[in-house]
């Protein structure tokens, strides 16, 4: 297994703020934002990426819009300064969402750029992005997947042509000569990676051999990987733990008390993220017809739930680390503790290649977060790396 | 009871009652809900035809069908198809712009052009908002806007059956597909209004 850290970058001195207007995204008003304490956020959570090089994790950064959870607005900036402040770790952009991308050559051009920067150690999401980035991006939900389909197209052959340029007048896109500079490293492309939670991700996934992932949810990731290696076995090849990726929150401490403190300080994020104004919620067309009749037919709810292991219903607002740790959201404890509890997790959902390891979700203090990056990275890491082996791909020497 | 055209490759459901003139009847982005008192009103003195827009009802929507430009050639075509003389031409909303789109272009068929409450043209600033964003608000802030009597308009979702829960959802999708941007209005069809030329009566509702 393969562990990369990640964290959103919070901005939580707004959050208290947003829980009383109703809503953390979209709506709430930049008069919640403090620029010079913004600085020092973004810097500090910057050095907490570089940290993990040192203790050989790899990184993932993601990015939102408008939002009090998230001062990521661009992943290709941030994985820009990240590049230059590691050697080792892998890259993993997780990603762009590119159906909200006015103009997908861009996006190939960032992305190969950065490979080169990284001497080829780029991963590259290309995803839906969440139902609230509807809005701030004013992208049609109603043919968001026509155009995430079409612009991973054209994404991938443009990263891919090497022999001049191309013409693209698709449904969505339209150019008359794509001839991207740089070409990555990594040949064809930097390595896929989509997310998703429902069963025709994990399909669609294996029809192209990309790594999927999901979030913060064992009971909805089980079926998606399921889906996605009975695809891969119709189409004659055997899916191995290194196309299936697990973000969930990880505490880890030198006692268990630690461990589970740093979690709880972490899942505050899972506590207030998902506060959504709700027009934001369900735009038209982003879920599918089955899932709205289900929405519709289970009545206005009120955010979001989940079952944990036993049946149970969890409230994510109001969740304790206990029930955090029984829908698999949250791994806690000592070194032992979490190793043993991926392990188990691991297991379950016949096996798991890479953890999205989210060890900073805003309110956890800077040497909090450094230590649990240090535990996890010496400690566990190393560990869960002998359960599967998810190998590299073969980049170029890091740039000295 | 409703009968399913082809029209333009698109299978249409029609509904159709009463005995008069003609008057074709272009609904709403809510759907057409042929179940409420409105058709049979209007049937009172009028052959009323009034089709499920594609991707509302039973009537289908291809992939390529994008605008609201789609539609007007669309119903035009099923104008033809049911040889409509001085039709009356009524749209309400989302209906409306569908029928100023086709005035516009060609008014052989129809004698008068009643639009309800129309969308389709914006004449306020960059920064103003003439037509309210029905996707940014909740249900009960929409339903107090649409509605002069909100009590009316609600159905219980909770006991409509799967297949009307689906039409639904169908009907919001393909609202979303036509009118989210520029939002629920075409920057260009003001340019051309001058083009009507048969009587039309504007019903605006505070």
């Amino acid at each position: 297994m393969r562990c990369w850290y990640f964290s959103e970058m919070a901005y939580h001195p707004a959050w208290e703020a947003g829980l009383a207007r109703g809503t953390l995204r979209v709506v709430l008003p930049s008069s919640n934002f403090d620029p010079p304490t913004a600085h020092r956020l973004l810097n500090r959570y910057l050095d907490e990426f570089a940290l993990c090089d040192e203790v050989g994790l790899d990184i993932m950064v993601n990015e939102h819009h408008s939002t009090a959870t998230c001062m990521t607005v661009s992943v290709p900036m941030a994985l820009a300064i990240i590049a230059r402040e590691t050697k080792r770790a892998r890259l993993l952009s997780l990603g762009t969402p590119i159906a909200n991308r006015p103009d997908p050559v861009r996006v190939a051009e960032e992305m190969a750029w950065l490979d080169v920067l990284s001497g080829g150690r780029l991963e590259m999401g290309l995803v839906k992005g969440a139902p609230y980035e509807i809005q701030p991006a004013n992208s049609n939900p109603a043919t968001l997947m026509r155009r995430y389909w079409e612009a991973h197209d054209l994404i991938l052959k443009a990263m891919s042509t090497h022999d001049g340029p191309f013409n693209w007048e698709g449904e969505f896109f339209h150019y008359r000569s794509v001839n991207i500079w740089p070409k990555p490293v990594q040949k064809p492309t930097p390595p896929v990676w989509m997310t998703g939670m429902s069963v025709g991700t994990g399909t669609l996934a294996a029809e192209r051999g990309h790594v999927v992932g999901t979030l913060l949810s064992g009971g909805t990731a089980k079926p998606m990987y399921d889906a996605y290696r009975a695809r891969a076995r119709e189409l004659g090849w055997e899916a191995g733990p290194d196309r299936m990726a697990y973000a969930a929150v990880v505490g880890v401490g030198a006692t268990r008390e630690e461990g589970l403190r740093r979690a709880d300080q972490i899942a505050d994020y899972v506590r207030t993220a998902p506060v959504v104004a709700e027009p934001f919620t369900n735009p038209p067309g982003y879920n599918s017809i089955g899932a709205n009749v289900a929405i519709m037919q289970a009545g206005p709810r009120a955010h979001r739930i989940v079952k944990d292991r036993q049946g149970n219903m969890i409230d994510h607002r109001r969740a304790t680390v206990q029930q955090f740790m029984d829908t698999d959201t949250v791994f806690a404890g000592t070194p032992d503790d979490v190793f043993g509890q991926i392990r188990d997790f691991s297991t379950r959902m016949g096996g798991v290649g890479h953890l999205l390891f989210f060890g900073q979700g805003g309110h956890l203090g800077h040497e909090d977060t450094a230590d649990n990056i240090r535990l996890f990275g010496r400690e566990v890491a190393p560990r869960l790396a002998e359960l599967s082996v998810s190998p590299a791909p073969a980049g170029i020497a890091a740039a000295e | 009871m409703s009968r399913t055209v082809a029209v333009a490759g698109v299978s249409l459901e029609l509904e159709e009652r009463g005995d008069g003139p003609p008057l074709l009847f272009l609904h709403a982005g809510e759907g057409l809900e042929p179940q409420r008192d409105w058709l049979d009103l209007l049937a009172r003195r009028f052959r009323v035809i009034a089709p499920h827009h594609p991707g509302w009802g039973n009537s289908s929507l291809p992939d390529w069908m994008m605008t609201v430009d789609d539609l007007a050639y669309l119903y035009l075509d099923l104008a033809g198809a049911l040889q409509l003389q001085d039709a009356i031409l009524v749209g309400a909303c989302f209906g409306g712009w569908i029928a100023a789109e086709m005035a516009v272009r060609d008014t052989r068929r129809f004698a008068r052009l009643v639009l309800a409450d129309p969308l389709g043209i914006k004449v306020g600033g960059v920064t103003e908002r003439d037509i309210a964003d029905m996707h940014a608000m909740s249900r009960d802030e929409y339903m107090r806007l649409a509605w002069a009597d909100p009590a009316k308009g609600e159905r219980d979702l909770m006991q409509l059956p799967e297949t009307e829960l689906a039409g639904i959802a169908r009907g919001r999708e393909a609202f979303a597909r036509f009118g989210w941007k520029p939002y629920m209005h075409n920057p260009h069809l003001k340019r051309w209004l001058h083009r009507i030329d048969i009587p039309t009566l504007l019903l605006w509702g505070e």
